[in-house]
């Protein structure tokens, strides 16, 4: 079961990454397809040292000591996380221009993550929020309960 | 300290808290330390309130992992407020706790702890004896406020009859803040709050 932890971004192929979700002002420079470089901190030592995951916002806890409803819980977790559209930032969103939650503006070709409110982060800094908290940051919008109103409407 | 919480502090510092929007609002942020895990943040008390003209300070400690968790603030000033603990200054504020979100800063939790001196949640309480007061004894709780207030945050207002009661008890040999404690939970009836205080 611990297996499913090792990395997030083994299974990135999204069903709606490529699709036209978010991409009418992206993907037409750059190949759509190149992997980004892994989310999280990439730990200097990943095979010593367990992943650290929250079963809730103010607690961390390695892989290793979750009872088996929080593994469930984050394995779910990770799998809805990646089935959010990523991207590349291109310069050409006019109203995204700044990460609010590292608050550094976003710089050419920096992997983004669009959540279902259309709220745009650094992919790094929002699946490190999105693991504690499946909210929007921004909007305090549930990101499931949008996930499930988007599919329903496509 | 983890690099993006001390970047964001650097970051929420030059552009959030020196904002003249933050000077009108009468509330500031001071670094404690070089790395930018301490700080000392202040409020100024809401007009038309109890806490009016005072000037409450505030603990704050950046955790290593902040955006991601809210910051840890308490009073430092001793405030008299259903939310907060007359004892250790600490806060029942969801924001602080659950509700935190990534795309809060220290300009939205100063802001946010000003709002609550103004509007107090008494049946979410942190100190249940100013609860208690709150709910049943409305009055004897604003002048209560309004008096510590003066006593700690220097506010202007002077009660000279709750003064008075606080002078009494010193002489009796008691702890001026002690006794003041004493009074305020016992709604200022003297001989209670000298049994309370003996017992």
């Amino acid at each position: 079961m611990g297996n499913c932890f090792k990395s997030s971004s083994n299974d990135d192929i999204s069903l709606l990454r490529g699709t036209d979700t978010e991409s009418n002002e992206s993907a037409i420079e750059h190949p759509p397809f190149v992997e980004p470089p892994p989310p999280y901190r990439a730990q200097p030592e990943p095979q010593r040292r367990m992943p650290i995951y929250h079963p809730s916002p103010s607690v961390s806890r390695p892989a290793n000591q979750l009872s088996e409803d929080e593994q469930i819980k984050i394995a779910q977790r990770l799998g809805l996380i990646n089935h959010l559209p990523t991207g590349k930032y291109d310069g050409t969103n006019k109203k995204a221009k700044e990460c609010v939650i590292c608050m550094n503006e976003f710089e050419l070709a920096e992997p983004l993550r669009y959540l279902p409110c259309m709220h745009t982060y650094h992919k790094e800094c929002i699946d490190d929020w999105l693991m504690r908290s499946f909210t929007c940051p921004s909007c305090m919008e549930p990101v499931d309960a949008a996930l499930l109103t988007t599919y329903q409407t496509n | 300290m983890a690099n993006i919480a001390e970047q964001r502090i650097k970051r929420e510092f030059r552009e959030v808290v020196k904002s003249d929007e933050v000077a009108a609002c009468n509330i500031k942020v001071e670094l404690v330390n070089d790395n930018f895990t301490e700080l000392r943040g202040e409020i100024g008390g809401p007009p038309d309130t109890a806490y009016e003209g005072g000037n409450f300070k505030l603990e704050i400690n950046i955790p290593e992992t902040y955006p991601f968790n809210p910051p840890q603030v308490k009073f430092v000033t001793k405030i008299w407020h259903p939310n907060i603990s007359s004892v250790t200054g600490a806060i029942c504020l969801d924001i602080l706790k659950d509700q935190w979100a990534a795309a809060m800063t220290l300009r939205t939790v100063l802001l946010s702890l000003q709002a609550l001196l103004a509007a107090a949640e008494p049946d979410d309480p942190q100190d249940a004896v100013v609860a208690q007061q709150y709910k049943d004894n409305n009055a004897i709780f604003q002048r209560t406020a309004r008096h510590w207030t003066t006593a700690y945050a220097g506010g202007p207002n002077i009660d000279a009859e709750l003064e008075e009661k606080v002078t009494s008890m010193k002489n009796m040999g008691f702890d001026e803040h002690k006794a003041r404690v004493a009074l305020s939970t016992k709604d200022w009836d003297v001989t209670r709050a000298a049994e309370y205080l003996i017992s």
